[in-house]
């Protein structure tokens, strides 16, 4: 499973997200994350679309395909149940 | 002996039937237009007076809406033969009372309310007016009130709405409803319950009014990029100096809008139709923060003006790149106010609400000053929140969105309530 997460430094929302996922990831070393700037990294904004809300964050199963799309400002413990869900308690 | 019984009748109908209003009873006839400052605390001081003086009866006239009350004003200045040209306007006993001041003009109201409590007063107008039967015509007293507006009376006639009602407008309580006009203060939210516009202080709205138009994300974004290229430089000291002069900078644009903005209010005076285009502006920025509570339900940053904001961060970069700290902080203040310049569009109209709202207040300059002061504190709460935090820190820090969407529909919900205030009950906001 992995996760893309696509933020701004200017968008507020995305700089609350920044922290929880830092404990996540801390949490759940196996799980795979990649950050996309809306800015920057534009190849990958336009392959997934991302043309509404930031931070946007999308769910790649092990096939790499997606699964789940979320936006905005997210609890922890919703990222952490969707993580369990699929990855078990690793 | 039945034509001494007849006489003693008689004689006792004539005295009864001459005699002037019974000491306890006093009326005041007041006339007012809605959307005058003056009129409003004269209003305001009526009520408190009759909490004071409980065998006081204000009858209220509205002229700004109702031509058959300016008629009324007009025969009731033929009857005093005095002439009228403005309100507040108010007459007691015979007595008229011309304009407004507080510390003066409510002494000599109340003094006169007095003197016709303890001796009966003349009440020559009554009958013009309807209110009762005819009374003695007394002696007329001029006055020495100060006109508000030498055009009003001709301006009252040029308004030929529809008449609300044709009871006479009574006020027997404060707070209650009156009709034809009469402004009432207390209302009924659903779920909240009862409420008095009245008690809201300017204070309290103005911190409101400031923290819901901060919640504002656009306002930030600038903001937000120039920290995040501030903590590359490795320079704390030039990083406080750009960051404090662009926060310093987007206040005096915020500043230099309001005030510019309060001093056109002021100067074009009280106009019906900019006060409705301003309540109208209240409407359209609430309905516009009602919808992003339904339509933005994550919270998240709208992605929108790519190309501009892009060309924004490109001279951001350059300017921060900037060796010379002087020409780099010049450089900050002129992108701030370009920046907060374009961005005031994007503030559903909160400042030029608040403004309108603040000159019905009638204060003095120093109180302007201070509240647009107070406002631009609470407006500016986060972004200095943010810019310390990041900055003592060395870590990007956000302020959480999820009070973003409660404080859309809270906005919302206050521009349309002042908007609708604004056009049709604006001495609701004069206190």
């Amino acid at each position: 499973m992995k996760v893309l997460k696509f933020g701004a430094v200017w968008c507020n929302a995305c700089l609350v997200m920044r922290p929880r996922w830092k404990e996540i990831e801390a949490e759940y070393p196996k799980l795979q994350t990649e950050y996309f700037d809306f800015d920057t990294d534009v190849d990958a904004v336009r392959a997934y679309g991302i043309d509404r809300t930031l931070p946007t964050f999308v769910f790649l199963d092990d096939n790499g395909k997606e699964f789940l799309r979320l936006n905005g400002e997210i609890a922890k413990e919703k990222l952490v149940d969707i993580i369990r869900e699929r990855m078990g308690d690793v | 002996m039945k034509w001494i019984y007849a006489f003693a009748i008689t004689a006792v109908a004539m005295i009864v039937g001459a005699a002037p209003v019974r000491a306890a009873d006093v009326r005041a006839y007041f006339f007012y237009g809605d959307g005058c400052p003056h009129c409003a605390k004269e209003q305001y001081f009526l009520e408190t007076l009759k909490d004071r003086h409980p065998s006081l009866s204000v009858y209220e006239f509205e002229v700004y809406n109702h031509p058959e009350n300016v008629e009324r004003l007009i025969k009731t200045a033929e009857a005093l033969r005095i002439v009228v040209d403005g309100v507040p306007f108010l007459v007691i006993g015979d007595q008229m009372f011309s304009g407004y001041a507080p510390g003066t003009t409510d002494r000599a109201i109340e003094q006169r309310v007095e003197t016709c409590k303890a001796s009966a007063c003349p009440d020559s107008i009554a009958q013009i007016l309807g209110v009762a039967a005819p009374r003695p015509l007394g002696s007329p007293s001029p006055g020495n009130g100060d006109a508000v507006s030498g055009m009003l009376r001709d301006a009252l006639l040029e308004t030929p709405e529809e008449t609300a009602g044709a009871d006479l407008p009574v006020v027997p309580d404060a707070g209650s409803a009156s009709s034809a006009g009469g402004v009432a203060s207390s209302f009924t939210v659903p779920i909240i319950g009862s409420f008095d516009a009245r008690s809201i202080s300017l204070p309290f709205l103005t911190v409101v009014m400031g923290l819901l138009d901060g919640f504002n994300p656009c306002a930030m974004w600038t903001l937000l990029f120039l920290i995040s290229l501030l903590l590359g430089m490795g320079d704390r000291r030039k990083m406080w100096i750009l960051g404090g002069a662009f926060i310093a900078a987007s206040s005096a644009v915020y500043l230099l809008f309001m005030v510019a903005w309060l001093k056109l209010i002021l100067f074009l005076g009280f106009i019906t139709w900019i006060r409705i285009a301003i309540g109208g502006v209240a409407l359209v920025g609430g309905a516009y923060s009602i919808r992003s509570f339904f339509t933005n339900r994550d919270g998240g940053c709208e992605v929108v003006g790519e190309e501009g904001r892009r060309k924004t961060f490109e001279r951001m970069r350059s300017i921060v790149r900037q060796g010379n700290l002087w020409f780099a902080l010049g450089g900050i203040i002129a992108l701030a106010f370009a920046v907060n310049t374009v961005e005031l569009v994007c503030s559903a109209g909160f400042p030029a609400v608040y403004t309108q709202v603040l000159a019905l207040r009638n204060l003095v300059a120093w109180q302007y000053g201070a509240y647009i002061l107070l406002y631009i504190f609470f407006f500016m709460l986060d972004d200095l929140f943010v810019f310390v935090v990041t900055m003592a820190t060395l870590e990007m820090t956000g302020v959480t969105t999820r009070y973003v969407r409660a404080s859309r529909m809270i906005g919302g919900l206050l521009l349309t309530a002042i908007g609708l205030i604004l056009i049709f009950k604006p001495a609701w906001l004069m206190f």
